[in-house]
């Protein structure tokens, strides 16, 4: 549900987004009619898919899953199913945004810029922390079953939010929100901002900053670095989850048009930990 | 100001005591000494069954208006205060430093709504006194001195809570106890107390039923919202939360606020440790 409505405020594509993923399908025999691919890829491969249809592989290489979703999005849900090897190896791509596959007659490079979704229980029941239905996992099964994803991987996501049962989205409705159109214009405005800021940096948006970037682009108050440092040692984050948690502030110091972070925007991205918060538990 | 041990503003109960203070120095209500009141005491470091316990109780005799005492420490003695406060009460703190020293300084603001709210502070030193461990303990005579009785609600082995408990019994006064389970090192000391005959209690009444020469009067309990050191922008948030797990959802829904502001606010609550998330994305109220 989440994941699905994600696509619709997600900027248009432009011309050349457009053709590389066209290209794409071509080689993939995934085009289904001819001419361009103007719609952003929505991929959901199945937890029993093999591997290499999933990273991309074969005697002649073909792109994966990851690479058909290339400036879309790559849905995996109930991550805990997907085994371990397609979990590990999906780390380097993600992290890169491109596959190298290694062949005697070479090697193959398949872009794979996209966003990863992910979805999970939070026990294997499904029920734990519901004030209604009853959990009947001991710890130690929630414990394994969180486990499942790995430390490095859950660093390579940005955010993590919990959702509740369809139940309680109805509610919601009734609270303050947006359209997905008003949605999508703050998001132009935001991708914007970020062409603009690093126009000389050969980069587009604020997830692909680089550590040395990072400490140029997303300086903080005093006030900030208090409350992430509070974060730190009450969360006990990683290196790679301080860099995600600047990147996600200053994306969201982007759609409210401000030119610097605030203390409230780094806040809101420390809240949006919460597997880290699950795991000091 | 002064209160001289010959003044007839000095507290009677606490003339009867063995070694009463020669003078004391106020700052707020001071016709309230004489009211019947209990001592809530116990651990600096309490676990979440002991907040909970206490702020039940504390809530408990402040409706049948009796005001509690405590000695403005951290942990037990800053949530009795508070509890108080909330529910409309009043509340002597009983300090082991000067009045113009108010320790531990972290409680400045919980003073300031103790005196804002009819409550007292309480001193038997000069007003620039520092606090050192002696006065940790010779306080404690002050503070079972001025009470009923005393109720602990929680307690580790060695502590100061079990010197306001000799005290109490010295004076010949009641001793209650919250029993703990026995894996609960903050509550050794509690239980141990009630193996040694301290009343246990499971609820206020049992307490009021000790002083049948006492008549308690009711009151309904008005709730007050008590904003200590939060910044004024995250009241509206804190004031949602409370003991019983809020949704995520229904936050945003009963703050009027988006989720962004709600997410951030949330979030800058549990980094003070002034509220706490609980599986599914629920959270409540509580100190520590
Ligand atoms: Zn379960």
């Amino acid at each position: 549900m989440l994941a699905k409505r994600l696509k619709t405020i997600l900027p248009e594509l432009s011309i050349e987004e457009a053709i590389e993923i066209t290209k794409i399908y071509s080689i993939s025999g995934e085009l289904k009619k001819d001419g361009l691919i103007t719609n952003r890829p929505f991929r959901m491969p199945h937890h029993t898919i093999p591997l290499n249809t999933i990273i991309g592989g074969g005697k002649i290489p073909k792109p994966g899953e990851i690479s058909l979703a290339h400036y879309g999005v790559l849905f995996l849900d109930e991550i805990p199913e997907y085994s371990r090897n397609i979990l590990e190896a999906l780390r380097e791509p993600l992290e890169n945004k491109e596959i190298i596959i290694n062949r005697l007659s070479g090697n193959y490079v398949f872009p794979c810029n996209c966003i990863f979704i992910a979805s999970m229980n939070p026990c294997p029941c499904g029920n734990y922390g519901d004030e209604e239905k009853e959990c009947k996992c001991t710890q130690l099964e929630i414990h394994k079953y969180l486990k499942k994803i790995s430390g490095p991987l859950l660093d390579r996501i940005d955010m993590h939010i919990e959702v509740k049962r369809p139940k309680y989205e109805k509610l919601f409705a009734k609270a303050k929100s947006e359209t997905s159109l008003e949605m999508r214009d703050r998001v132009n405005i935001a991708r914007e901002i970020q062409k603009k800021r690093y126009k000389n940096y050969n980069i587009y948006s604020n997830s692909e900053l680089n550590s040395k970037m990072i400490e140029e682009f997303c300086k903080l108050d005093g006030k900030s670095q208090i409350i992430l440092e509070k974060a730190f040692e009450k969360l006990k984050l990683s290196a790679r989850a301080y860099g995600k948690i600047l990147k996600v502030a200053r994306t969201i110091a982007d759609l409210e048009e401000k030119e610097n972070i605030e203390y409230r925007h780094i806040a809101e991205a420390i809240q949006y930990r919460s597997f880290d918060k699950k795991y000091d538990n | 100001m002064i209160i001289e041990y010959c003044s007839k503003l000095y507290p009677e109960k606490l003339r009867k005591i063995e070694n009463p203070p020669s003078r004391l120095y106020v700052l707020g209500n001071e016709k309230i000494l004489n009211d019947n009141a209990i001592s809530v005491v116990g651990s600096r470091t309490n676990t979440r069954y002991g907040e909970k316990m206490c702020k039940l109780f504390t809530k408990g005799l402040v409706e049948y208006n009796i005001n509690i005492i405590s000695g403005l420490a951290i942990g037990i003695d800053e949530i009795a205060h508070k509890t108080c406060l909330e529910n409309g009460g009043k509340t002597i703190a009983v300090l082991p430093s000067g009045l113009n020293n108010i320790y531990p300084s972290k409680n400045k603001e919980l003073a300031k709504e103790i005196l804002n709210n009819g409550g007292i502070l309480i001193s038997e030193y000069e007003p620039n006194t520092e606090a050192n461990s002696k006065k940790f303990l010779e306080r404690n005579r002050i503070v079972a001195g001025l009470g009923l009785g005393t109720l602990v609600v929680e307690a580790g082995y060695r502590s100061g809570t079990r010197v306001t408990v000799k005290y109490t019994v010295e004076q010949g006064k009641k001793v209650f106890c919250i029993p703990s389970n026995l894996d609960n090192i903050k509550g050794k000391s509690t239980n141990e107390l009630i193996r040694k005959g301290a009343i246990l209690v499971t609820k206020v009444d049992e307490i009021i039923e000790e002083y049948k020469d006492i008549e308690f009067t009711k009151k309904e309990i008005v709730h007050k919202d008590i904003f200590l050191n939060i910044p004024k922008e995250l009241h509206n948030i804190y004031k949602i939360l409370n003991e019983k797990p809020k949704d995520m959802n229904e936050i945003i829904l009963l703050s009027g606020e988006s989720v962004n502001e709600v997410n951030y606010k949330l979030m800058l609550l549990e980094m003070e440790g002034l509220i706490k998330e609980l599986p599914g994305q629920r959270y409540i109220k509580g100190i520590n």
